[in-house]
């Protein structure tokens, strides 16, 4: 076997760039593009969008955004690679830190399209956006973690996009999530936000590794 | 001898079936063959071996290390080489690039190291000249061979191949087989495959699988002198016969239990392989 220059080191710069080249940033940019024509929409045809307007606006362009984000676990290669020295946690958590900032400057151009008269309150609307994006994420962790598709991308992206187009009708009014501005219920919303978020990190936390616990329980009958 | 491979009473169920039963097996160094019908439980026992997904009962130890621990999986993992039946590989990279990326998770960490290695496998399946092209652009026989030298990168004591000779024409099939012969010089193989013919010239040692089970264990030679004086010939198909068919000569090859004033022939190793399974499902059905 070639020792010559092997190492087990948890992330190398050579790591950090293949898994970059892997990222699938065609699909992932053209929900970025289209988010923000979004948002940008009342602007070229000339109006400005009121309060109400400016915050579903947002709220579309985040979910278009995660949209492309659903797609971030495909990978063609993945049973080629799946018995590789390298831990699956590693390569989904490389993938999804090279996106965060990518997201991050995407989300302020998004925040800085709308006017600011019609910007709702920073804070809770990224929020929102933030548990959207981890939704995806999370859907996609899932996947990837109990079935064996390569790419489960196209799957996520519509059962995301069903399940928002179909949560304002089927969520129950006391657990509404899409509150306008000023409504009473818009902090209470925003707690079931932030708990939405907390249940999607954790889910895509608890699916990132490999299954161990079977291996355990192989171990235990040897 | 040298064991490099054992596992014993591995099992893994798929809801209700039972897609490995109780198998155990030693490999040594050489090309071991794998055959079996569809739905026998090759690809999830070379799934299992390659640690690819876990049994449900049962051990194994690659090269010394067991897959049971998180420190001995990995040890697993960096001695082995695994060709998935349906590998995909990231089409907008080149050759190298993809090669290059698998050996980064295998975890060769030096550059240039890891390039001089990444150059020795793809010359080793005669991709040296196309490294630069993109895979997107390679026919399929070529990209079956990029992931055969993903496979090789890190020149892994273990190689576990799942079919790769599926879908490619005579002369690639025939280059292919002479890969795997050189890749079985002085590393443990795994070979699953439909094809006798695969096994004959290849390997040293053949398992036979059905059901999750496996039904023989010995060399090509032993298989088919299971079929010794179980193979004739005979100018309509026999009644009796397990299996037969008209032959380009016209005649019938009949394999099973023959007449006593039959013509018995040669056998091959597709007879024994035949004749394994069929009396097996004869026991099942009795």
């Amino acid at each position: 076997m070639v020792e010559v220059g092997r190492r087990r080191s948890g992330v190398s710069r050579g790591l950090v760039v293949a898994v970059g080249r892997t990222v699938p940033w065609r699909v992932v940019g053209v929900g970025a593009v289209v988010g923000l024509l979004v948002v940008w929409l009342p602007r070229l045809l000339g109006g400005t969008p009121d309060a109400w307007l400016g915050l579903n606006l947002l709220r579309a362009a985040a979910l278009v955004f995660a949209l492309g984000l659903a797609f971030l676990l495909d990978d063609p290669a993945r049973r080629l690679t799946t018995p590789v020295p390298t831990r699956r946690w590693a390569r989904t958590g490389l993938r999804v830190a090279l996106v965060t900032p990518v997201a991050a400057v995407w989300w302020t151009a998004a925040l800085l399209l709308v006017p600011a008269q019609s910007r709702p309150p920073v804070g809770p609307v990224t929020l929102e956006a933030g548990a959207t994006a981890a939704l995806a994420l999370a859907a996609a962790c899932v996947v990837v973690r109990f079935t064996e598709e390569p790419e489960p991308g196209a799957s996520v992206a519509a059962g995301l996009l069903t399940f928002a187009l179909l949560a304002p009708a089927l969520i129950p009014s006391r657990w509404d999530l899409f509150v306008p501005v000023g409504d009473p219920a818009w902090a209470a919303a925003h707690v079931r936000w932030a708990a939405v978020l907390t249940a999607a990190v954790v889910t895509a936390v608890l699916c990132a590794p490999e299954p161990v616990r079977s291996l355990r329980s192989l171990r235990a009958a040897s | 001898m040298t064991t490099t491979v054992t596992a014993s009473g591995l099992g893994l169920r798929y809801g209700g079936t039972r897609a490995l039963d109780d198998v155990s097996l030693r490999l040594t160094p050489g090309v071991t063959g794998l055959l079996g019908p569809n739905g026998a439980g090759k690809t999830t026992l070379l799934r299992v071996l390659a640690t690819a997904v876990p049994a449900d009962r049962g051990s194994f130890t690659v090269l010394g290390h067991d897959p049971g621990t998180s420190r001995g999986r990995h040890q697993v993992r960096r001695s082995l080489g695994y060709l998935p039946q349906t590998p995909g590989l990231h089409p907008d990279f080149s050759a190298f690039e993809f090669v290059d990326y698998v050996a980064i998770l295998k975890e060769l960490t030096d550059r240039t190291a890891r390039h001089r290695e990444v150059r020795r496998v793809l010359e080793e399946v005669d991709l040296g000249d196309v490294r630069g092209r993109r895979i997107k652009k390679l026919s399929g026989g070529m990209r079956q061979r990029v992931a055969l030298a993903a496979a090789l990168v890190g020149d892994p004591g273990f190689l576990v191949l799942d079919e790769p000779t599926v879908g490619l024409d005579p002369e690639q099939r025939m280059r292919f087989r002479e890969l795997i012969a050189g890749a079985g010089e002085g590393r443990t193989v795994l070979l699953s495959t439909h094809q006798t013919e695969d096994v004959a010239m290849l390997c040293h040692r053949v398992l036979v699988m059905a059901r999750g089970r496996i039904l023989f264990a010995g060399t090509p030679a032993e298989l088919t002198a299971r079929a010794a004086g179980r193979v004739w010939s005979s100018t309509e198909r026999a009644p009796g016969a397990k299996a037969g068919w008209r032959t380009g000569t016209g005649s019938f090859r009949n394999v099973g239990d023959p007449p006593a004033d039959a013509e018995l022939l040669e056998p091959t190793l597709e007879d024994g392989y035949l004749l394994t399974l069929d009396d097996v499902s004869a026991e099942a059905a009795a």
